[in-house]
């Protein structure tokens, strides 16, 4: 379906790669700012077809699944019992809420500390990461349940394993999604800038090992790869909740 | 019951949550005081919170804390400002040019969830190792929620408010500047908060990572030196200036939109 | 305060005794039913009419078994009840169908949660359905149908459990006088077919005399029984006799009698905002 929008979007990709190459020959950057679309093309099939790329690649995948398992699971345990009790969230969630867009990765010289200098405390930044915006978000959808629904359940005398399968968590499916893919982004964001800074496995270190050689074709081919990724990553959990596009908040 | 009584009863019950929170961890700094103390904790992992609370002061005489904060609020104010000028004008040209944000919105949306940040590396070569870099993470990163809350205000201006211009004859120019830009004002102000937040999350953590600036780089310092007690306290101070920092924000959003 | 028990019907399926409900509010106590009393006959139709603030959705949660803290009992074909019980199904006043399930998983499930098997209930939901109307809409979903279709659907769900009594809290109140006429066509249908035993609480006069038996009408808070009235009006009934002169003349004395409670209501509200104004000026 080639339609107007299709047309401009073609046609602004078409320009800016071709802005980019212009000033890749210009000489106007210092060299390699700004490698050509060629030598791009070239890293990133160096990239996709080097063994070592991949074992990289999954090193980081497990940090960040198993970051959002288990920051994903505390803060929706959290985010139960907050967004069940006023009592509870009055006296707590207002840590949560501020302490939430703190940057984390202040706290990895700590977690270096506490477990070492291994994926652990990737694993453990990215945690930390992904439990605020989880938590937070439950909380608020359990809030926002439709109280109809929950007497509903209780007039047809469903016990609480019933109310909660049947009940609650559908009610929260959109909240609950939207809290794990933003925990997932934050979760990924805090695995790699954690690796960038100590690490000597996972896409985070080969980035900045490719900045220190100033290989900046590779580095870009391996920012587009991630880009990429992270981007694809974020849709597939939308979609798998029943979310379509990213424009859903 | 009398009235003083019932209203006692309810202003107990209104503080009751937030003493019990904050009861908590003071509970808990007294218990990792103990732990640690008794050797329990490792104190080369975590030395007690009293060393910690005692090496404040030093930090902020000896570290400059005040000049650090300094460095850091002009970079977040600076980055501020431009995502301001060029998120909302950048909104405003896609909402008016619809072509252009069907096209786009959904990109400046996948941009919202990608890793910016770890484009560091590359705003390094780009800007030199100074403060540039730093401001320009900050407002790349945050540009995107100020895009799209603008688009959103605009385009969500109720439709009876859009017809009441219409009736009035109002040119495009009047419709958008009399009605359009105030409906959307609410929603811009969300958009440039989010991005502020934004911002000063990266700023903080592009500091850190390329240890320059104020307040990110003071950890980075000191976690460097080994100093234990210092690095806990700069943490702790980093979290207390952005707490602050999102409680102004909040208060300054509720001044400028009283009737809500 | 409550009297001596009244004599109830020996065939009564329904017995509500000497309900009251008090709450304590900033302003003092205050009684939002007192010393109710009545019962419900099988297979009758009852409507609870009354103005706002007569406490007809406290009597609603409280029969319903969703509200606790009252004096006085409930009880249903001799037992009291102390929780939502079993024999009662109720219908509530605002949207309550499931958005994420379709219509047939909607109206099968109070059959879910008993372990009733998966073709049985399947079946079950579709007789519901085909009951209600929405023969053919059973794999759409609520979001796709109108505010009355979705109301049919939490009708037809309440039915699917069987209940004794059914308990309905002003189910048609949020559709238009057009929609909600027809409606009532249908639920007079449905019960006059299945001799439901049934409870309405509503504020719609036309509506309580085109369905019920008797009306109790309410006083305005504290709420207490007014005065039940015997509708003899032929049955079957259809909406069409809303023309008619004895309706007409039923719906006169009702009015009469609300009119008298609604205005007391009206100057309470008035005398209540004044007054809060006052305070906060």
């Amino acid at each position: 379906m080639i339609n107007q929008v299709t047309l401009l979007r073609v046609a602004i990709i078409l320009s800016l790669l071709a802005i980019w190459e212009f000033l890749s020959h210009s000489g106007w950057l210092y060299r390699d700012v700004v490698p050509s679309l060629l030598s791009i093309g070239h890293a990133l099939l160096g990239l996709l077809s080097s063994p070592s790329y991949y074992f990289n690649l999954g090193v980081t995948a497990a940090e960040v699944a198993t970051a959002l398992a288990i920051g994903g699971a505390s803060g929706i345990a959290f985010g139960v019992v907050l967004g069940a009790n006023r009592f509870l969230a009055r006296a707590y969630e207002p840590y949560l809420y501020y302490l939430g867009p703190t940057p984390k990765i202040i706290f990895f010289p700590i977690l270096i500390m506490w477990f070492g200098v291994g994926p652990e405390s990737k694993i453990a930044l990215g945690t930390l990461s992904c439990f605020f915006p989880v938590a937070l978000s439950v909380a608020a959808g359990m809030r926002a349940i439709d109280k109809v629904l929950i007497r509903v359940g209780i007039s047809f005398r469903a016990n609480p394993w019933q109310m909660a399968m049947k009940i609650y968590l559908p009610a929260m499916r959109h909240p609950i999604i939207n809290g794990i893919r933003l925990g997932l982004g934050v979760a990924l964001i805090g695995t790699l800038l954690a690796e960038t800074k100590l690490s000597n496995k996972g896409i985070g270190f080969l980035i900045i090992q490719a900045y220190s050689i100033f290989d900046m074709p590779r580095m870009y081919a391996m920012l587009i790869v991630l880009f990429v990724l992270a981007i694809g990553a974020n849709g597939l959990v939308g979609r798998l909740g029943g979310l379509h596009g990213i424009k859903q908040q | 019951m009398t009235a003083s009584a019932r209203s006692q009863r309810s202003a107990a019950r209104d503080y009751a949550p937030a003493v019990t929170g904050f009861g908590m961890l003071v509970a808990f700094l007294l218990l990792m005081e103990l732990l640690v103390q008794t050797g329990l904790v490792n104190r080369f992992i975590v030395p007690p919170p009293s060393e910690i609370i005692a090496s404040f002061g030093r930090v902020i005489v000896e570290e400059h804390v005040f000049s650090r904060f300094v460095l850091t609020l002009t970079e977040c104010l600076t980055a501020g400002v431009m995502l301001t000028i060029f998120g909302v004008a950048g909104g405003v040209i896609m909402h008016r040019f619809q072509l252009l944000q069907q096209a786009c919105e959904t990109w400046v949306a996948a941009m919202a969830s990608a890793p910016i940040v770890l484009m560091y590396p590359l705003f390094l070569v780009i800007f030199g190792r100074n403060s540039w870099t730093i401001i320009m993470m900050g407002f790349i990163s945050a540009l995107p929620p100020v895009i799209l809350k603008t688009i959103e205000g605009i385009s969500g201006t109720r439709r009876v408010l859009v017809n009441v211009g219409r009736s009035f004859n109002l040119t495009g120019q009047q419709q958008f500047w009399k009605i359009l830009f105030p409906a959307a004002l609410p929603n811009i102000f969300v958009g440039i908060r989010l991005g502020l937040i934004f911002a000063l999350i990266n700023i903080v953590g592009v500091e850190f990572l390329i240890n320059y600036g104020g307040l990110g780089q003071l950890i980075n310092d000191l976690a460097e030196r080994y100093d234990l007690p210092g690095t806990y306290a700069a943490i702790c101070f980093v979290i207390l200036v952005s707490v602050l920092f999102f409680m102004t924000l909040e208060k300054i959003e509720r001044w400028l939109r009283p009737i809500d | 305060m409550p009297a001596s028990s009244p004599a109830h019907a020996d065939n009564a399926i329904l017995v509500v005794d000497n309900i009251t409900m008090r709450f304590d509010t900033s302003e003092g106590a205050v009684f939002a039913v007192d010393d109710v009393s009545f019962d419900v006959k099988p297979g009758e139709f009852l409507s609870v009419i009354g103005p706002s603030g007569c406490g007809k959705s406290t009597l609603f949660n409280v029969i319903g078994g969703l509200l606790g803290n009252y004096q006085g009992a409930v009880s249903v074909t001799g037992e009291t009840i102390s929780g939502p019980h079993k024999s009662i199904g109720m219908v509530f006043q605002e949207e309550s169908t499931f958005p994420w399930r379709s219509v047939t998983d909607n109206v099968a499930f109070p059959l879910e949660l008993i372990g009733m098997p998966k073709e049985t209930r399947i079946e079950r939901a579709k007789h519901f359905i085909g009951l209600v109307g929405l023969a053919g809409f059973e794999n759409r979903y609520p979001g796709e149908l109108s505010g009355g279709m979705r109301q049919r659907v939490s009708l037809a769900r309440t039915l699917a459990s069987e209940p004794k009594i059914l308990l309905m809290d002003e189910p048609f109140a949020a559709l238009d006088e057009q929609t909600r006429l027809l409606l009532g066509d249908k639920v007079l249908q449905i019960q006059q077919q299945l001799k439901q035993t049934t409870l309405l609480i509503t504020h719609n006069i036309t509506e309580a005399v085109q369905m019920s038996d008797r009306i109790l009408v309410m006083t305005y808070r504290p709420g207490k029984v007014k005065r039940i009235v015997n509708i003899d009006l032929p049955r079957p009934r259809t909406s069409e006799i809303v023309s008619s002169e004895a309706f007409g003349r039923y719906v006169a004395q009702i009015w009469s009698d609300l009119r008298e409670e609604a205005s007391r209501g009206m100057r309470d509200e008035d005398a209540q905002a004044l007054h809060h104004k006052g305070a906060s000026a």
